[in-house]
C-alpha cells in the first residue's frame, strides 16, 4: 500500500555550516549521520563516519538506526 | 537525486525518529571533510565477530602506526610550528593508545604487561587502514612543505575518524563502541587543530 502520509510529513533541513556545525558540539554516538546513496557514491566520497544505508534498503533495516537519537540524513 | 535524503527523512519521521534532519543539497553541497574508499577500506582486519578485544587490539596498531608516522614527519620538518604540532599529534596517540591498553586490561586482568600485549598487534597498519611505509612513499612528495605536511595530516586524521566510527557502528560491545566513539571525538578535535594550523599558514580555512 502507498503510504501517501508519508510524502507530506514536514522535514526540517539543515544546511552544510549547520550540519557542520552540528557535528562539531555534538559527541559521536549521541548522532547519526545517514547516507542514503548507493554504494559506489559512497565509495567515491562520504562524509567520514557516514553509516551507510542506502535508501532501497532502509525500509528493512531501519531498526539498526536508534530513533531516539538525531539524525542527519544526506 | 537530493530527493532520496528527504524520501528518508520523511520515512524515519513516519516511523516514529523524533528529530530528523535533510542535509539541504546533500552531499554536492557539503562544505566539510570528505573520507573517501571502498566500503570495505580498513575492513580487511575486521570480520564482523571480533570480540572487543580484536578491535582494542587492531585501533592499537593503527595510533601506533600513526603515532610513529608523525614521529617521524617531525624529525624531517624543519618549520618549528608544524614540528611542535607534529610531536603533539603523536603525544596524543600515545595517549590512545595507553587509554586502549587500560580497556584492554579491564577484559584481560591476567596481562603479564604491555609487551606482551603489543607483541600480538597487527604490525604496520596506520590509522585509516594503510600501511605507514606505503602511505610515507605514496606521499613523500607531497610532504615537502608546512602546507603538505598539514594536508596530508587532516587527509589521515579524517580516514581515520571515518574508519573509527565505521568500526563503531559495527561492534556490539557498548564499552568498545563507546571508546572507538571518544577516539572518533579526538579525532576531530585533531582536524579542528590542524584546520585553524592551515589558517594560520595559508590564510583561510573551510575544511570543518
Amino acid at each position: 500500500m502507498m503510504r501517501w502520509k508519508q510524502f507530506l510529513i514536514p522535514v526540517k533541513n539543515m544546511d552544510t555550516d549547520e550540519a557542520r556545525a552540528f557535528i562539531h558540539d555534538h559527541q559521536e554516538g549521541t548522532f547519526t549521520l545517514l547516507d542514503v546513496r548507493q554504494p559506489t557514491e559512497y565509495e567515491k566520497e562520504r562524509i567520514p563516519g557516514a553509516k551507510l544505508i542506502p535508501l532501497p534498503e532502509l525500509p528493512n533495516r531501519m531498526k539498526e538506526l536508534d530513533p531516539e537519537k538525531p539524525l542527519i540524513a544526506y | 537525486m537530493g530527493g532520496r535524503s528527504r524520501a528518508a527523512a520523511q520515512m524515519l519521521s513516519g516511523m516514529g525518529f523524533g528529530e530528523v534532519y535533510n542535509l539541504k543539497g546533500g552531499m554536492k553541497a557539503w562544505q566539510g571533510l570528505k573520507a573517501e574508499g571502498p566500503i570495505e577500506m580498513g575492513m580487511m582486519y575486521v570480520r564482523g565477530d571480533e570480540t572487543p578485544e580484536d578491535i582494542i587490539t587492531l585501533a592499537y596498531g593503527m595510533e601506533d602506526g600513526l603515532g610513529d608516522f608523525y614521529a617521524s614527519m617531525a624529525d624531517l620538518t624543519r618549520d618549528e610550528e608544524v614540528k611542535a604540532v607534529l610531536k603533539s599529534l603523536s603525544q596524543i596517540e600515545d595517549k590512545h593508545k595507553k587509554k586502549l591498553y587500560e580497556l584492554y586490561l579491564d577484559l584481560q586482568p591476567e596481562t603479564k604487561d604491555r609487551d606482551a600485549f603489543e607483541s600480538a598487534i597487527a604490525p604496520d597498519v596506520m590509522e585509516g587502514g594503510f600501511s605507514t611505509k606505503d602511505f610515507i612513499e605514496a606521499h613523500r612528495s607531497d610532504m615537502e612543505t608546512v602546507e603538505g605536511v598539514i594536508i596530508v595530516a587532516m587527509m589521515l586524521e579524517t580516514q581515520a575518524l571515518d574508519l573509527y566510527l565505521r568500526y563503531s557502528h559495527q561492534t556490539k560491545d557498548e564499552n568498545t563502541k563507546g571508546i572507538l566513539q571518544n577516539i572518533g571525538d579526538e579525532e576531530k578535535a585533531h582536524l579542528e587543530k590542524l584546520g585553524r594550523l592551515m589558517e594560520e599558514k595559508h590564510g583561510h580555512s573551510n575544511l570543518i
